[in-house]
């Protein structure tokens, strides 16, 4: 994984109302703390920074009064709407330091034709160097059959990573396919009355779907 | 269709229109996802309508899940009734749909059936949508 290198300005304003300042500067608020050092606020340019961590377990290089800092990205918040980043959590890691971070699950492969796989888990936890995390584990359900499973073991690792979740943990279902509901069915004498045009909540009332606890 | 089997009190006061989705709003369960970007009461023939466009057209394979659920009851009076004489009879059920909640998610299908499944569900709901990916998904 590459590194990412950003220059960090020290915040001396806190609230509400100077992260706002900052961000419409185009400047992105974040912590970073870890090995039990008092936390550092910082301001983040806020291109670079969007395009940084759209890595998975993006490893940043911090450029904090001249000193670099290596940091992980620990939690990212974001506008529901807009999708911006709106601040970051960094954990300060050390070169050659064993981390624990979730990696995605990327599936390849065609399993059989009747075959449809379920993505139990999208992701799964795995301790690795800092430095050599991985983006994505892949899983390949190439000519799977109904019921077969792939389990966390399963998963090729690279070097240098550990798998820390249970060998057993279910990772793709591989599903007989389901029946759709295309709502062509006739219905049936009771639905009619539930559900057909016209059909209101005050008829379901008529089929005790309600109870009268407030006229009680 | 989505409907409570049973409620504490049969009427409600209508459910609050403002602000924007705090919970919900990411990707969970599949791949991709419709997020709604305006508020709505959202009924439960809007979203059963929905998901039968969804899986008409993804016709085999794929998954859907639903994220909403049509839990508040909205009443109407009838027609040429004049006003008083107490709150209406409960009319639809609704979910109460903010700016930002994902309402539907969508997996196991490429993405050109998945965006086609996803515009086509879009289209049967009341309200601006857009259609998401999970985050960290290819």
């Amino acid at each position: 994984m590459s590194e990412q290198r950003l220059p960090a300005h020290v915040r001396t304003e806190f609230g509400k109302g100077s992260a706002r300042q900052a961000r419409r500067a185009n400047m992105i608020p974040a912590v970073v703390y870890g090995h039990g050092a008092d936390p550092i606020h910082v301001l983040l340019p806020a291109k670079a920074t969007t395009l940084a961590v759209r890595t998975p377990n993006a490893l940043l290089t911090l450029e904090i009064d001249g000193q670099d800092h290596l940091a992980l990205v620990k939690d990212i918040q974001r506008n529901q709407l807009k999708r911006i980043v709106e601040h970051l959590d960094l954990l300060t890691v050390r070169r050659g330091e064993k981390v624990q971070v979730d990696v995605a699950i990327h599936v390849e492969g065609e399993p059989a034709a009747d075959a449809v796989p379920n993505l139990e888990s999208n992701t799964v936890l795995v301790e690795a160097e800092a430095t050599h995390l991985p983006e994505t584990l892949t899983v390949s359900i190439e000519g799977r059959e109904v019921g077969q499973h792939v389990h966390a073991s399963d998963i090729v690792l690279p070097q240098g990573v550990t798998l820390l979740v249970e060998a057993d943990t279910l990772i793709v279902n591989l599903a007989a396919e389901e029946e759709q509901d295309l709502g062509e069915t006739p219905e049936t004498d009771a639905d009619v009355e539930g559900t057909s045009e016209g059909a209101t909540a005050a008829d379901a009332d008529a089929d005790a779907v309600i109870t009268d606890a407030d006229e009680q | 269709m989505l409907i409570p089997r049973r409620v504490k009190f049969r009427k409600q006061h209508h459910p609050g229109r403002s602000g924007a989705a705090t919970g919900g709003t990411e990707v969970s369960f599949g791949e991709w996802g419709i997020q709604a970007l305006s508020p709505a009461y959202v009924t439960n023939r809007q979203i059963e309508s929905a998901r039968i466009a969804m899986t008409r057209h993804i016709k085999r394979g794929g998954k859907v899940w639903i994220n909403i659920y049509p839990d508040r009851p909205l009443t109407k009076k009838p027609a040429e009734t004049r006003m008083g004489s107490g709150k209406g009879s409960p009319e639809w059920w609704v979910a109460n749909v903010k700016p930002g909640r994902v309402l539907f998610e969508l997996s196991g299908v490429s993405e050109e059936v998945a965006r086609e499944a996803l515009r086509l569900a879009i289209h049967k709901l009341p309200l601006k949508a857009r259609i998401v990916r999970r985050e960290g998904g290819e």
